[in-house]
């Protein structure tokens, strides 16, 4: 162990953990990254594209190069970031994108042919033979370049979202952050703190000393205390808020049990949308590193990052450290270094003016021009005043500045602006309304700087919302000015990275330039610079300032990329919002549901709903053999169905003839009362849209059915036209789908098998003839509704009760029904019996078909208006020819398949020549063979005529004879005896 | 009276009730509701009706008496809920009261979960902060709203500082019952 003084962590407890199968020791209070550091452990990845070796960075989540692969099994999560892992007992990480091993990748072959893999190499590399691009290229690049592996199981936790609404959300938990939520809290502002970190502080806990009136340790403590009583106040650790959105929301991810060995029963993450009136970003800043040959071994990291493992984690990164830099921040990681007892070689300042602040060697006007080290940093190269010099070292420490981190202001495609004086981007004026940046995040980066800016943020931010907030005492900080010179990058030939995570260089930007990739948008696409999962943090803006340089144009000039949510990776788990599996999405259930469970029936989803399919008895081999029982159970005696799932929509009001009139094409205003009609709804086009039917229970209510997947499109659409189009009109409207079971009895022996439930109904033909409909008892005094409706073309009839004795009467009717031969049928037999009746259904009403295709053109009634029937009359669509015909093949044998075209027979088959298709085909047990239903153009004028049903897709056409669409009954008795 | 056996939203023959942590939830198979909404003539002219005693709530409002209760469900609209009435045709009560409004029943749309906490508002508040994109806080005794839970359409009210009442569509109960448990046993689990 390397450890050094001081530092947050718990030294009375010890955590093992294991990377690359070699076990370690840490402390509560560690990450992984701090951890290895602290056992000595620099290497700790490949890179992206040539696998060289790689180090920790940064101490942050803007982390490029220490990605490794956490936990094992179906846990294992790829490219997780080492220095926001929170250490446990038992953590196992291994390294990724290497083999065999870390030390030793034979990919690293690829580094000595670098000059091949220059920026957009793949775009002119592997163009011929243009067929190897698929099979051989791309998965050699893939295998060859990347990043860690999934698991390939399915994810074993569970994840979580929620809601929160607040004031004022504060997002970062540093000196700016803390200092806007104590400010804001102790107004009495609902106040939500949040930070990425498990720890509140942020790079307070990285300073030695911020504080020049008492410990940071002392404060922090107190207002943890302080925070702790507020109730107003929820202070959410181990959150990301990792984007902005429309209306003051935000998206943020809690970290819930990410820092334990598994979740056990709990979840793993919650996904939080979090509702904010006012906003402060005060999240921080990312330093910024300079480009120089060799800049990438392990070892060297930012200089803020040495002098928080050093400060915060106690770890003593080398014997011997040295520090580049362009601006005073880097002295102070030598002098916090030096306070520890760490051996400062040199501070290679590019400033010549440079002055030292410590006790330590300082090369002034000097610049890092290369490193040594095959795994790990050895020396470092230091020209100053034309002469070169080796200076040994195992950690060098490089300061280029401090980036604001303004992404969640940049969300709304708010442009960060430049600010020469500081030499900086900062959050634009266009960013998300109601967010208010403070701190590092605007470039008021000193601890004293931060404080007030954090506080003056959250007293603008309440007063606009009327709660007045004064600034609380704050300690006495810091304020010392950075002094920065820009220093972008050092010249030179030799590769000096930019961007570490996907390795691009100095040298490939300028490969940019040459190739004319100018805008920053081309610049990132072509050298893949800013992508993956740091997103550029480290990267950027150093690599906007080479462009501009190189183009000779300014940095605001050059501009940035658009900044996108996730600042930082979000899992798709957690995205997901946790439901997997059956709940993956709701799941309606129909009120005999349980009772089709009970006699084996199959489901079939049908939208939302789960719908019996059919009902298997024993002995039936195959879901044919129990549909065609069904069927011809039904047609020979009685078949019951569950047809809840049909809309039924409430329609009430002096009104409601009217409004019914212009929302169906056809007459609803002059039915009488107990009776039904059939109905169809156009849409505003003119097209059909919908059927269904129409029952007048008085003279002001009637109630409509919708098909099954119209439902809530249907009921939507009269609202608003209810309440949008014709508020003059009275009409009131509510869904009743579900408040009534409805059952469809359908069959010769329906009327027998019903009298034998009603209580002294009159069910004969003359009381009760087609298309009737009443209110009634049954089975001694339960409220029902019957509509003696059909869609098999059976006698039938739909009953309804409430929907908690739907399974009660369908267990009533198969019973009172068996020596009628009653049966329970399913979606299956529902639909081959509509299909035998030639009724049109959803393949239908596909919204490519008009009611004269249907056969239903003069239901468009003349006498009214009503939605779509102008347009209906439009000449191209009155034209049409095609209607809807029945089909049977020709060889009884054959198939029809449904989607296969139509096409006279002996004519070429293409577009030109289609002569419509077939949208139901079924096997019917009545005709003896495969059926279905189809557009034919002139359909009436052909029946008999054999036509082919092309199906190109298997290479399929059948001789099909056009006949009427209804197979069954035409005349329509059976419906009316 | 009919020999038909009713079963519950959620399929059984009784209501389920379940105690997680400080959280009760009980499936209220009995509860009533009608909706009531007024006609026209009424919205221009006449003020509005008052069911059953009830004084019908304002926009996100619930009103209760001694068994019997009210929210708004949109403009000129009420659902009106009857304690230990899903036997009877509530409705037709309703239209009694209201000849003047259109009634329609609608006590077997839905299904209602009462919950209960032993422990106040706070683990009411942190359940609603699960379910619903609702401000949890400021859901007062007295508010009713209508909004969805995991893509399910519901009604939410706040009967009381311990007690709320989620109302879903009944055909969606089981996934309603799911999603209530789960988030309430995550938050036992993390007390």
């Amino acid at each position: 162990m390397t450890r050094l003084s001081g530092g947050v962590i718990d030294r009375s407890r010890t955590l093992s953990f294991t990377f690359d199968g070699q076990a370690y020791q840490g402390h509560p209070g560690d990450t992984l990254a701090s951890a290895l550091l602290a056992n000595g452990v620099r290497l700790m990845g490949r890179s992206f594209k040539y696998h060289r070796p790689r180090g920790v960075l940064s101490a942050g989540s803007e982390e490029p190069n220490a990605l490794v692969e956490l936990r094992t099994g179906a846990r294992r999560e790829p490219n997780t970031r080492a220095t926001v892992v929170e250490l446990f007992d038992g953590l196992e990480a291994k390294s990724q994108n290497r083999w065999p091993s870390l030390s030793f990748d034979a990919l690293a072959v690829n580094d000595l042919f670098a000059p091949f893999f220059a920026a957009g190499f793949y775009y002119k590399t592997f163009m011929w033979p243009k067929a190897f691009w698929e099979k051989v290229y791309e998965p050699a690049i893939r295998r060859a370049a990347g990043l860690g592996s999934l698991s390939m199981l399915p994810d074993p936790d569970a994840y979580d979202k929620g809601f929160l609404h607040c004031d004022l959300l504060v997002i970062g938990g540093g000196a700016a952050g803390l200092s806007a939520a104590l400010t804001a809290a102790r107004s009495g502002a609902r106040v939500i703190l949040a930070d990425e970190d498990f720890r509140l502080g942020g790079r307070l806990l990285a300073e030695s000393g911020p504080f020049t009136d008492q410990s940071v340790d002392a404060w922090i403590a107190g207002l943890e205390a302080e925070f702790a009583s507020l109730p107003n106040l929820r202070v959410m650790r181990r959150t990301t808020v990792w984007g902005a959105y429309d209306h003051g929301i935000f998206a943020a991810l809690e970290r819930v049990a990410d820092h334990l060995s598994t979740p056990g029963e709990g979840v793993r993450q919650t996904l939080w949308r979090i509702t904010a009136k006012r906003a402060v970003l005060a999240a921080g800043a990312t330093e910024r590193h300079i480009p120089f040959a060799n800049n990438d071994r392990p070892g060297i990291m930012l200089s803020g990052a040495l002098r928080a493992y050093a400060n915060r984690w106690a770890v003593r990164p080398a014997e011997r450290v040295a520090i580049f830099t362009n601006n005073d921040d880097g002295h102070r990681t030598a002098l916090d270094l030096r306070a520890k007892g760490v051996e400062v070689a040199a501070v290679v300042d590019s400033r010549a003016e440079a002055k030292v602040l410590g006790d330590y060697p300082l090369l002034a006007g000097a610049l890092v021009t290369g490193s040594r080290g095959r795994l790990g940093l050895k020396a470092i190269r230091v020209a100053q005043h034309g002469r070169d010099q080796w200076i040994p070292c195992g950690a060098l420490g490089v300061s280029g500045g401090w980036n604001p981190n303004v992404h969640l202001a940049s969300h709304h495609r708010g442009r960060p602006v430049w600010d020469e004086a500081q030499q900086t981007f900062l959050p634009g004026e266009e960013g998300p309304p109601g967010l208010i940046p403070a701190g590092a995040a605007v470039g008021e980066g000193s601890t004293h700087a931060a404080l007030m800016s954090g506080a003056r943020a959250a007293v603008k931010a309440l007063d606009a919302l009327g709660i007045k907030a004064s600034p609380p005492n704050l300690p006495e900080a810091e304020d010392r000015p950075l002094g920065l010179k820009p220093l972008w990058h050092v010249p030179g030939k030799a590769r000096a990275w930019v961007d570490f995570q996907n390795d691009v260089t100095v040298k490939d930007i300028a490969l940019a330039h040459q190739e004319n990739m100018r805008p920053v948008e081309h610049l990132k696409r072509w050298t893949t610079l800013g992508m993956a999962t740091d997103q550029g943090k480290t990267a950027n803006v150093t690599a906007l300032a080479v462009m501009a340089e190189l183009t000779g144009k300014t940095i605001p000039e050059t501009g940035t990329t658009i900044f996108r949510p996730p600042y930082t990776p979000v899992s798709l788990s957690a995205l997901g919002g946790g439901n997997t599996g059956t709940h993956f999405r709701p799941r309606r259930l129909t009120p005999t549901h349980v009772w089709a469970e009970g006699r084996g029936a199959v489901f079939v989803e049908v939208g939302q709903w789960m719908r019996a399919q059919y009902f298997p008895r024993p002995g039936e081999k195959t879901w044919r053999e129990t549909v065609d029982r069904e069927v011809l159970a039904t047609r020979a005696g009685v078949g019951i169905c569950d047809v809840t799932t049909l809309g039924k929509i409430d329609v009430q009001g002096k009104d409601a003839g009217a409004f019914l009139n212009r929302i169906y094409c056809n007459a609803m205003a002059s039915l009488k009362v107990g009776m039904v009609r059939y109905g169809l709804m156009l849409r505003e086009d003119g097209q059909a849209w919908d059927d269904g039917t129409c029952a007048r229970l008085a003279e002001d209510q009637y109630v409509v059915t919708t098909t099954t997947a119209q439902a809530g499109p249907i009921y939507r659409h009269m609202e608003f036209c209810r309440q949008g189009l014709w508020p003059e009109l009275d009409v009131q409207l509510i869904s009743t789908t579900d408040a009534w079971a409805q059952l469809s009895v359908a069959g010769p022996q329906a009327r027998v098998l019903l009298e034998r439930i009603v209580d002294g109904f009159d069910l004969s033909n003359a009381a009760f003839p087609f298309m009737a409909c009443g209110e009634l008892t049954i089975a001694g005094g339960l409220r029902a509704r019957l509509f003696r409706i059909s869609f098999s073309g059976e006698l039938a009839y739909e009953i309804a009760v409430p929907a908690r004795y739907g399974a009660a009467l369908m267990g009533r009717l198969v019973s009172l029904g068996a020596d009628l031969g009653a049966t329970p049928y399913g979606t299956e037999a529902l639909g081959v019996l509509r299909i035998e009746k030639g009724h049109a259904a959803g393949n239908e009403l596909n919204g490519q078909t008009t009611a004269q295709m249907l056969g239903m053109g003069r239901m468009v009634s003349v006498k009214k208006d009503s939605i779509g029937a102008v347009q209906s009359r439009r000449e191209g669509m009155a034209a049409d020819s095609r209607r809807l015909v029945g089909l049977v093949p020709v060889a009884a044998t054959d198939p029809v398949v449904a989607g296969s075209h139509l096409f006279t027979e002996g004519a070429v088959h293409n577009t030109g020549t289609d002569q419509g298709w077939i949208t139901s085909a079924c096997y019917s047990p009545h005709v003896g063979s495969a059926i279905g239903l189809g557009f034919l153009t002139e359909g009436e004028a052909r029946q008999g005529e054999v036509v082919i049903a092309a199906n190109p897709l298997e290479g399929q056409a059948i001789r099909l004879r056009v006949v009427s669409p209804h197979f069954v009954d035409p005349e329509g008795g059976r419906l009316r005896v | 009276m009919s020999d038909l056996k009713p079963m519950t939203a959620l399929g059984g023959a009784d209501p389920v009730r379940l105690t997680l942590g400080a959280l009760t939830l009980t499936e209220n198979a009995e509860l009533a509701l009608a909706s009531l909404a007024l006609r026209r003539d009424t919205i221009v002219g006449s003020g509005r009706p008052i069911p059953l005693g009830l004084t019908l709530p304002d926009p996100g409002g619930w009103v209760g008496l001694e068994g019997v209760a009210a929210f708004w469900t949109g403009p000129g609209q009420w659902m009106i809920e009857a304690e230990e009435a899903a036997g009877g045709d509530f409705a037709a009560l309703v239209k009694t009261a209201a000849p003047d409004c259109s009634v329609t029943e609608q006590t077997d749309a839905w299904v209602a979960f009462e919950i209960t906490s032993s422990q106040g508002e706070g683990p009411l508040v942190g359940l609603l902060e699960k379910l619903a994109n609702l401000d949890a806080a400021l859901f007062r005794p007295g508010h009713a709203t209508r909004t969805a839970i995991e893509h399910m359409s519901c009604y939410i009210i706040r009967r009381a500082e311990d007690r709320l009442a989620i109302l879903g569509m009944r055909t969606l109960a089981n996934s309603l019952w799911h999603t209530l448990t789960q988030a309430a046993s995550r938050l036992q689990l993390a007390a």
